[in-house]
């Protein structure tokens, strides 16, 4: 324990180094986590949030909100199926809109029939719509009591926000939840042109007894032009999400890969750079498990400094926007990441631990011990 | 640099770890540089596409094309500027298609374009009612010339007459028709957000003799109802395509400081190594330049081999994953700019040991330190 405090002190550079490569891994893996979960909790964090534990999308849509339509002989089919207690319109579109008379800017609007089937499922602060003209905001986006107005060529919908939902945004744009007329005084106020506003996806609450993913089962099998999804299902399947996903994932196994190895590229050199050393301190008695602990404590000395470094960096990191994605300091993910490159480190040090118990006393009466 | 180069022969184990971190961290710089590409070129094919100076949007749109729309007033104020031949209208609608030969749930995300002035690759007249140049992509999806699709709920038919290459829209493959043929379709599939006669959701405008419009004289004349927009202002506009590029671009540049303080241990701890033979070859009248010129082409040679496998890595992940999957395109500038990027922070991380270099005495190797 001594020897191996003593020697990162006299080694600063050396060891500070190593140090600041691991932390500034560490802060890369972290920030491109919360870039992940904020990417993916922006993209369909409205439809986690919304109260219908399933949704029917038409087939056409391909799972994305905006982009399906239901038409009203799918609308009546779904009504018809044994497993269906109630269904309800939910509209989805992207506007132009101003905040409180502030410059341009994108708003999504979801729009539902049912407070049950589509509105937020939870509120951090305010209340659901009463009145027309009303709106849930997503949190960090609005604030209770901001006007919006939802621009088109010849006219403007207003909208003030009565209470705010917790990571609601949908395709990371600012989100509003409002009640249907409203939704679509909205596609009306952006496209005159507009005939009729049909529903994009319906909200359906299962029959008594039966559960979403059975429900959900027996829509798709009564309707070919049906895509029934469960709540986190329809979350999990909207196109992007896995394609964010396997990409951060490589991103992540490959910067896995290159902490133990530098980390373990440096012990092994150090333990070669000692040899001499160490064959003296085991010639005059010290065993092998000394000098491996030793070797130990300084891996993880080093891994915990970068961990803990790294992640005081990721901290205030971890506070922002990036436009109108909002990171997070997921403790969770922290630890197990931390946990994750310690077992990688440590394991790492395999091949300089097994250079020092090589090491015969002997050698260091014939003078091999520096080879 | 013969000593230099005989070590990287003799004793190739010594440098198999840097390699192989090296080589690490070339394959993540030319993934993370393809994954961009691939993002960006998928995004917005569509819209490099187009042999224009200008889009112009209304001003209410926010530079998308699906919220914008050009009435004809508007477009007669616009053409007052720019000269009606050299204006054109363009729409677009997203739709899942369906493709003779898949499944009755398995539809191909497209993009219908109508279009009035000839982007890249087409032809000057858009093809007939019903009919559609299909952008190369859906050929991976079974679609051929003469290919009827079925588009959206509504089941418009469209008829593939010919192809088209890197116009892909927001990621998905697209279909190039006339705008009556767009008009119909989206009026049939997506009624609120039909477009009546005459509207269009953007104008294409070309410059050049005898006028040469420009985009603030173009919106002037519309009384601001109008925003007009160069091309790479638009693909800038593209929703993710800057925040998309300004997070790799940030991510790329730490993993080359990565690269930089990998080659700086990895050389400093061989220099640290290294110091008694250096002090016997200084002894012998070897410079310090000379010394470090050495662990400089080792280091350099090192990152070579390391970059050449990333490059071949980065041509197979291209060639293997299947079209539509992980948006990745390996092209020479990125390959190449890779490699120069891992040149440099081989230079940057071996000049941490010149000091190491400079400082050995050559009197210690005859004992003078002692």
């Amino acid at each position: 324990m001594f020897l191996a405090l003593r020697e990162i002190g006299r080694a600063k550079a050396r060891f500070g180094l190593l140090t600041a490569a691991i932390a500034l891994l560490v802060f890369l893996i972290l920030t491109q986590q919360a870039l992940q979960t904020g990417l993916i909790t922006s993209f369909v964090g409205a439809i986690r949030q919304q109260s219908a534990p399933v949704l029917v999308y038409s087939v056409d849509g391909e799972r994305t909100l905006q982009g399906s339509v239901i038409t009203p002989g799918l609308e009546a089919g779904v009504k018809q199926v044994p497993s269906v207690a109630a269904t309800a319109d939910i509209g989805q579109g992207t506007f132009t809109a101003s905040i409180n008379g502030r410059s341009q800017s994108d708003a999504a609007l979801i729009g539902y029939t049912d407070p049950k089937l589509g509105a937020p499922s939870t509120l951090s602060a305010g209340r659901l719509p009463t009145a027309p003209g009303e709106a849930v905001g997503s949190a960090g986006d609005f604030s209770i009591g901001d006007h919006v107005r939802v621009l088109g060529p010849r006219s403007a919908t207003e909208l003030t926000v009565v209470g705010l939902a917790p990571d609601a945004q949908i395709q990371v744009t600012p989100t509003l939840f409002v009640a249907w007329p409203d939704y679509v005084a909205a596609v009306r106020t952006a496209n005159p042109d507009a005939t009729t506003v049909l529903p994009n996806v319906l909200g359906v609450e299962p029959a008594a007894g039966v559960t979403p993913s059975a429900a959900a089962e027996q829509i798709n099998a009564a309707l070919p032009q049906a895509d029934a999804l469960t709540r986190s299902q329809a979350a999990a399947d909207t196109p992007g999400v896995s394609a964010v996903q396997d990409s951060f994932n490589v991103i992540f196994l490959l910067f896995a890969l290159v902490v133990p190895l530098v980390t373990g590229l440096f012990f092994l050199i150090i333990t070669l750079q000692k040899s001499r050393s160490l064959t003296l301190l085991r010639a005059i008695g010290a065993p092998g498990g000394v000098l491996v602990r030793a070797l130990l404590i300084q891996v993880l000395c080093i891994l915990g400094g970068g961990i803990i470094i790294g992640t005081l960096l990721f901290a205030p990191l971890s506070q922002i926007k990036v436009g109108a994605l909002s990171l997070r300091f997921d403790v969770t993910g922290v630890l197990t990441w931390a946990g994750l490159l310690l077992v990688l480190g440590v394991v790492s040090a395999f091949a300089a631990i097994q250079r020092v118990l090589r090491i015969d006393p002997v050698e260091a009466t014939t003078g091999e011990g520096g080879r | 640099m013969k000593l230099a180069l005989r070590e990287l022969q003799r004793r190739p184990g010594r440098f198999v770890v840097a390699t192989v971190i090296l080589t690490l961290i070339a394959i993540l710089l030319m993934f993370l540089g393809g994954l961009l590409d691939g993002l960006v070129a998928g995004s917005t094919g569509a819209l490099r596409a187009q042999r224009a100076d200008y889009i112009v949007y209304s001003s209410t749109s926010r530079n998308s094309l699906v919220r914008s729309r050009i009435t004809p007033e508007i477009r007669g104020q616009v053409e007052s500027v720019t000269g009606a031949d050299a204006t054109g209208g363009l729409g677009s609608v997203q739709l899942g298609a369906r493709v003779p030969g898949h499944g009755p749930r398995d539809l191909v995300p497209v993009v219908l374009f109508g279009y009035e002035l000839a982007p890249r690759g087409l032809p000057a007249s858009p093809p007939g009612p019903g009919q559609a140049y299909a952008d190369r992509v859906l050929e991976s999806q079974g679609v051929h010339v003469g290919t009827v699709m079925e588009l959206g709920p509504a089941r418009s038919k469209i008829t593939v007459v010919g192809f088209v290459s890197d116009t892909e829209y927001l990621g998905q493959a697209t279909l190039w028709g006339s705008v009556s043929t767009w008009r119909s379709v989206q009026d049939d599939n997506r009624p609120g957000e039909r477009a009546a006669a005459g509207v269009v959701q953007a104008l294409v405008v070309r410059g050049g003799p005898p006028r040469s419009p420009t985009a603030a004289g173009i919106d002037a004349a519309t009384g601001g109802a109008t925003t007009t927009l160069t091309i790479s202002q638009a693909i800038n506009a593209l929703p993710g395509v800057s925040q998309q590029q300004t997070v790799f671009d940030e991510i790329i540049g730490v993993t080359v400081v990565i690269a930089i303080v990998v080659v700086a241990l990895f050389f400093a701890l061989i220099t640290i190594e290294r110091t008694a033979l250096y002090g016997v070859l200084k002894a012998l009248g070897a410079s310090s330049g000379t010394l470090f010129w050495g662990v400089l082409l080792q280091a350099l040679i090192v990152t070579l081999i390391a970059s050449a496998i990333g490059i071949v890595a980065s041509l197979v992940f291209a060639a293997v994953i299947p079209p539509g999957s992980i948006p990745f395109v390996a092209t020479p500038t990125r390959l190449l700019s890779s490699v120069g990027y891992l040149l440099l922070a081989a230079v940057i991380g071996c000049a941490f040991s010149l000091r190491r270099v400079l400082k050995i005495d050559p009197a210690a190797a005859i004992g003078g330190g002692q």
